[in-house]
């Protein structure tokens, strides 16, 4: 006699506690608290959410995961909030004739963009700004990214919170020069909250800082005169 | 069936201009051929300095006297249609080479692969933007047909029977490939267009002209299968440069063979082919050539891969005098087998690229996408271009932001300064002059701006560090 629950058991989508993840190609942020909470890294394929403000050094995490898997593809850009900055990309390490920006006039076209991008196979990696997503329009994207073995990394605002069909769903702030990430779903994992690690993505004076600690001005009549 | 026909109208130019790059000049080019002695090829400098085609050689120098001249030669330009054939090749099937300055592509047959007309028309036209090639286009049921067309310089994207006809009706008679003799003779009968030579029955004609003409008719209304020789890639690879200078020291020869090493990658990906010997001949005015052979210990594909070697093997050879050309070709190849990884770890797909920008442009056009390059400036805002701008240096701004709003807004948060000053005092030569104090700055919410204070000791914002 079949045991009842059979069903359910040879179902591939259902994953159990006690399964390690199915998939190792895990791309590692470098940052062990980060790379601990999310079992290795991020999955290489899938869809990611990312609920942050514009402005906290969101997208240069994620670009340095990227640009460290050297890829003859492209990286497409769809709706970024302003003009992306040839300077900055170099500085982050992509190359600028592998770099395509796309800005449809409307949603409905940004989502056209993003699913012909996942499906072509000629892309590494999607960035997505938009701020709102149903369950079935991510449903597909994810579908087309894992198919296609590509990364599709989608931001909206702090706000969102819609759960949604998505290999990972995070959440960024900064407080107190520290990146909190709240890993609110994954995979294979359970959710995570308040990762924190102190972070960098701006050039700051701490060079010239340093140099004035340690070569501190003294008045000449403080000299003293050995003789 | 349709065909497009391609008139590539400054071919010596074009590849005059695509090697030198890197040493651009503003300075009036032409193509003289010798035997007529007349201008054929004029670039837009020499145009503007009021030169023109079929002028003599003591006219244009006396217009002009700093112009550059260029000799016309027939093989360069037949290498030239050689190479963008097999460009075009890779995206579309019959290709035929219509020697001196023409190239037709049959279109009909291609619509299955792509879907629609204007998705095949963005990857051909892309193979000619990327070659850098100007050409005059006429698309029509058959060669001969397409071919008046692109001479009209009609440059229009037809697709039913109906338009071309209305397009051909106005055609001057002397774009045809009728004999002056014909012309004359037609001329004399009130026939000076196309169009009514077209509206004419077959039978008047035959009983007056001779069998050509009537061939060339026929062909010209589509009407008969066309009898011409596709192209087809050679088995080895072979690719030349002539240098746009004599470069005297080996280094010098470096960013040439890298753009030849870019071209065997193509051929190489393109095939599914690997190799692990390549073959340099570097010409020279009197010696004789100087061959460099380059052999690697596994098959290799990759431009970088072959780089390094190339660079080490030219390191130990001295020029004997400086060099005028280089030539690549490359005859051994393996296939990939199913260990090599270098294939199928990254695998690409060049033609899914090309599919994917294809299916972009036609749907958002020109507008909704944008390559993101290197400006040629100081400035911010100018950092950034989105045309190609030559001669450019690869050196990034560290304190670029990642995003710039279209125009500066006023900063009216509390912030705390992060990074800077830094000034920027520049501007001069466009009457855009203007002293910044550019900082990067850190909101309540922690948020990274670029902002910077004006000569009014204003404040703005605009940038964002993402």
């Amino acid at each position: 006699m079949k045991k009842p629950l059979s069903l359910f058991d040879n179902n591939p989508h259902i994953w159990r506690g006690k399964q390690q993840p199915a998939d190792n190609a895990r791309l590692s942020f470098g940052i062990p608290a980060l790379d601990n909470a999310l079992n290795g890294g991020v999955p290489a394929a899938g869809v990611i959410r990312i609920a942050s403000a514009t402005g906290i050094g969101e997208l240069s995490l994620f670009s340095e995961l990227l640009t460290r898997q050297k890829s003859q593809k492209l990286c497409v850009f769809i709706k970024p909030p302003a003009q992306l900055q040839a300077d900055w990309l170099l500085a982050q390490g992509y190359e600028l004739d592998k770099i395509h920006v796309v800005t449809p006039s409307c949603d409905n076209d940004a989502l056209w963009a993003a699913e012909q991008c996942l499906k072509s196979t000629a892309c590494h990696c999607v960035y997505l700004w938009q701020n709102t997503l149903s369950y079935k329009q991510a449903r597909r994207l994810q579908v087309a990214a894992t198919q296609s073995d590509t990364l599709c990394i989608l931001f909206t605002p702090e706000q969102q919170s819609t759960p949604l069909p998505i290999n990972v769903d995070l959440s960024l702030s900064m407080k107190d020069s520290l990146l909190n990430i709240s890993i609110r779903k994954q995979r294979h994992g359970w959710p995570v909250n308040n990762v924190k690690f102190p972070r960098h993505w701006t050039p700051d004076n701490s060079s010239i800082q340093y140099a004035m600690r340690t070569y501190r001005y003294v008045p000449e009549e403080q000299h003293h005169i050995v003789s | 069936m349709w065909w497009a026909y391609f008139h590539c109208y400054q071919l010596t130019l074009d590849v005059h201009s695509q090697s030198t790059q890197q040493v651009s000049t503003n300075l009036p080019t032409v193509v003289y051929n010798p035997q007529q002695n007349c201008i054929v090829q004029c670039d837009s400098a020499a145009l503007k300095s009021g030169l023109d085609i079929n002028m003599g050689l003591a006219q244009a120098a006396s217009l002009c006297p700093d112009i550059t001249i260029i000799d016309y030669c027939a093989d360069t330009e037949l290498s030239a249609l050689n190479a963008l054939a097999h460009n075009i090749y890779q995206v579309a099937s019959d290709v035929v080479i219509l020697p001196p300055t023409g190239i037709a592509v049959r279109l009909d047959n291609l619509l299955q692969y792509y879907g629609s007309y204007p998705v095949l028309w963005h990857a051909l036209t892309h193979e000619f933007t990327q070659a850098n090639i100007s050409r005059d286009f006429g698309v029509a049921w058959g060669i001969e047909a397409a071919k008046v067309l692109a001479k009209h310089k009609n440059n229009r994207f037809y697709t039913t029977h109906q338009q071309v006809k209305s397009a051909l009706q106005n055609c001057d008679l002397n774009l045809c490939e009728l004999s002056d003799k014909t012309r004359s003779a037609l001329n004399r009968v009130g026939i000076s267009a196309v169009g009514p030579l077209l509206a004419m029955p077959v039978q008047a004609i035959g009983q007056r002209f001779h069998n050509d003409v009537i061939r060339y008719l026929t062909a010209l209304r589509g009407e008969t299968f066309p009898t011409v020789t596709l192209f087809r890639p050679k088995e080895t690879f072979a690719s030349h440069i002539t240098l746009p200078f004599e470069a005297e020291n080996a280094q010098h020869l470096l960013p040439y063979i890298k753009s030849l090493l870019t071209r065997l990658e193509h051929y190489l990906r393109a095939r599914n082919l690997l190799t692990s010997s390549i073959h340099f001949t570097i010409g020279f005015r009197e010696s004789d050539n100087l061959d460099l052979g380059v052999s690697a210990a596994h098959t290799m594909v990759k431009v970088m891969d072959w780089q390094l070697l190339v660079e080490l093997a030219l390191s130990s050879k001295q020029l004997p005098e400086p060099a005028i050309s280089i030539h690549l070709t490359c005859d051994s190849f393996d296939d990939v087998s199913p260990e090599d990884d270098d294939f199928f770890s990254q695998r690409f797909s060049l033609l899914a690229q090309k599919q994917l920008l294809g299916r972009l442009y036609a749907k958002l056009g020109d507008e909704g996408n944008t390559r993101v390059l290197m400006g040629n400036d100081h400035r911010i805002e100018k950092m950034t271009s989105h045309q190609s701008v030559t001669s450019v240096s690869e050196q990034s701004a560290a304190y670029s932001p990642a995003f710039l709003f279209d125009k500066p807004t006023p900063l009216t948060t509390p912030s705390r300064i992060c990074f800077g000053p830094l000034r920027i005092n520049t501007g001069w030569w466009d009457n855009n002059t203007y002293q910044r104090d550019y900082f990067i700055v850190e909101t309540h919410q922690e948020h990274r701006l670029l902002v910077f204070r004006d000569a009014n000791e204003q404040w703005w914002s605009q940038g964002v560090y993402s």
